[in-house]
């Protein structure tokens, strides 16, 4: 679904934003993208969208090179992804509804179509009820659930989030973080860019870590049996690297340890979707 | 294009929102568009006057005042037989009396006892181009008032290089107008663009294509320049319809080209004119946003 093959980006300024990294997320997946500020993390996310473009190396995304990407193709490639920004960026002028249906009226959707999908894809975040309402009379997690029930309007098969809980209030966070569990389970591909450790440590699931440009480390894809094998360039990443990181690999390295035996107790979400059960892992952390 | 009418209607309300700025450009454009309409008028006005005269091919050659009528009628007869000469008519002085007492007005005769006017002779020429060879000709015959030919092509002459240098004026002032009237439009979208810019990256993010990111600002444009189409026709009217009344009444031999019979060419070409400057306004002025991507838009 995503391969990045020796990519590597210098912006005009000098700036080595990202060095030769190779990373593939297979379809279906939900990855955390970890790192401190300024690792590339960002780099990493415009490069997906296509607001940049590499320096070298190569990116496939559903198998189409974006280096042979026609500049008129790339809102066609957008399309299949939902970006969900850490600032919401709704529009305040514009309902609930409207902020959903401007991204299917961008793409030139027909209002029947519009009026159908719009109220499902609220209904799937739990705002139905807030359709009429502007985004300044929600709380910062509707909010978020509102860019997030744009986001996923166009029925993307991949959901692009930075740092989505950025703005929300710490125990809201992990609806928003659930809710893209539940978006996944249905086959949707979501990448997380987030720095909030907690976060990344209740829910199981791949995490690629990048400090300074790198990729310095990759639980691998997770199964059902906890992590498959890690990807090559994780250890050593983390003994080459640890000592520059402001990120704390270590408690990465934990999670990669007790993952296994933990992720027994956590269900496959079907689709109960109501109420999560947030796996509380952290206490079980022997730290 | 799929959600063509939404389009539209976002260009409408991009005009409203925007509205200060948009009656500004609307009033300039009108400005523009009037003056642009006057100088092609006046130029019109021109080339038929031009016409009117030049097309009549006519020159009028006066006899000696010593001359009698009848030996009159015999210099006429004699400049016929010149090569070049298609028909030379005798107009005698009390015709030319008549005449002008029928256009003016009996009350301006009354007192005039004496005809003043000589008799003439209309002469037409096969051949304009060797006109000068052929007056010189009949200067040379006797009885001919060699001093008071009056040379109509020369005033043809001059109507046209009046005409003509009016036409590059025009086209000097319209081109500059062109200019200003697509800056002011570029400009108006620029700032309706700039308070959009939100919006436009969202859509961008959502994978809008630069058609449809570019077309309400092409609505906005196209709708002010025919907005300022509409108003400018009406107002050149006016001014045309006072121009026109002023300079017939001052000389009553020619009349203006009615306004009705030239409306719709130039509602026509306002329209075009005002449409195509809002059209390219638009497309300048997003250019430069469709060029970026992500955060460059908000200026982030």
């Amino acid at each position: 679904m995503i391969d990045f093959r020796n990519v590597s980006k210098t912006y005009p300024n000098g700036t080595h934003a990202l060095n030769d990294v190779s990373l593939h997320i297979e379809k279906g997946e939900f990855v955390f993208i970890v790192g401190a500020s300024g690792a590339g993390k960002s780099t990493f996310l415009k490069l997906i969208m296509r607001e940049e473009i590499p320096t070298s190396g190569e990116i496939i995304i559903n198998g189409n090179k974006l280096s042979r990407l026609r500049r008129r193709d790339v809102p066609y490639l957008r399309r299949h992804m939902g970006i969900v920004f850490q600032d919401f960026r709704l529009i305040e002028k514009m309902t609930v509804f409207d902020n959903v249906a401007f991204a299917m009226r961008a793409v030139g959707e027909s209002s029947a179509t519009i009026k159908k999908r719009v109220p499902y894809v609220l209904n799937l975040v739990g705002l139905k009820d807030k359709m009429k309402n502007k985004p300044s009379e929600l709380s910062g997690g509707e909010q978020q659930r509102v860019s997030l029930a744009r986001a996923l309007v166009n029925n993307p098969e991949i959901i692009v989030a930075d740092e989505p809980t950025g703005n929300v209030d710490p125990e809201l966070s992990h609806e928003i973080i659930e809710l893209l569990n539940e978006i996944n389970a249905m086959g949707t591909t979501v990448l997380v860019v987030t720095h909030e450790h907690e976060l990344v440590r209740e829910f199981h699931q791949r995490v690629i870590a990048i400090d300074h440009g790198r990729v310095v480390g990759d639980t691998g894809s997770v199964t059902e049996d906890g992590y498959s094998e890690p990807a090559e360039s994780a250890d050593e990443g983390f003994t080459d690297d640890l000592g520059d990181l402001e990120i704390d690999i270590d408690k990465l390295d934990i999670d990669q340890g007790f993952a296994p035996g933990s992720l027994d107790g956590e269900p496959e979400s079907e689709g109960e979707t109501a109420l999560p059960q947030y796996p509380d892992n952290v206490e079980r952390i022997p730290d | 294009m799929k959600g063509f009418g939404y389009l539209v209607k976002e260009g409408f309300k991009n005009i409203w929102s925007n509205r200060i700025m948009s009656i500004a450009s609307v009033c300039v454009l009108v400005s523009c568009l009037v003056l642009t309409g006057a100088a092609a008028l006046f130029s019109l006005n021109v080339t038929k006057l031009v016409d009117e005269v030049g097309d009549s091919n006519e020159t009028i050659v006066y006899i000696d005042s010593s001359y009698t009528s009848l030996e009159g009628v015999y210099v006429g007869k004699e400049i016929e037989k010149l090569p070049n000469v298609t028909s030379a008519t005798f107009y005698s002085k009390d015709e030319a009396f008549e005449q002008y007492r029928e256009t003016l007005g009996d009350s301006l005769f009354e007192r005039i006892e004496d005809n003043p006017l000589p008799d003439s002779i209309i002469v037409v020429m096969d051949d304009l181009s060797k006109y000068d060879e052929t007056v010189a000709e009949i200067q040379k015959i006797p009885g001919v008032d060699a001093d008071t030919i009056l040379n109509r092509r020369d005033f043809a002459d001059r109507l046209t290089r009046v005409s003509n240098l009016v036409n590059l004026i025009s086209i000097a002032v319209v081109s500059a107008l062109f200019v200003i009237s697509l800056f002011i439009i570029a400009n108006t979208i620029r700032t309706t663009m700039y308070s959009r810019r939100f919006e436009i990256s969202i859509m961008k993010s959502v994978g809008a294509t630069n058609a449809f990111v570019r077309m309400p600002f092409l609505v906005e444009g196209m709708v002010l320049g025919l907005i300022s189409a509409v108003l400018a026709s009406g107002a050149l009217a006016l001014v045309y319809e006072g121009i026109g009344m002023v300079v017939e009444n001052a000389q009553s031999t020619f009349t203006f080209i009615p306004y009705l019979t030239v409306l719709p060419f130039v509602a026509a070409a306002f329209a075009l004119f005002g449409i195509c400057v809002g059209f390219a306004g638009g497309f300048i002025s997003i250019r430069k946003y469709l060029k970026m991507e992500g955060n460059e838009i908000l200026g982030w």
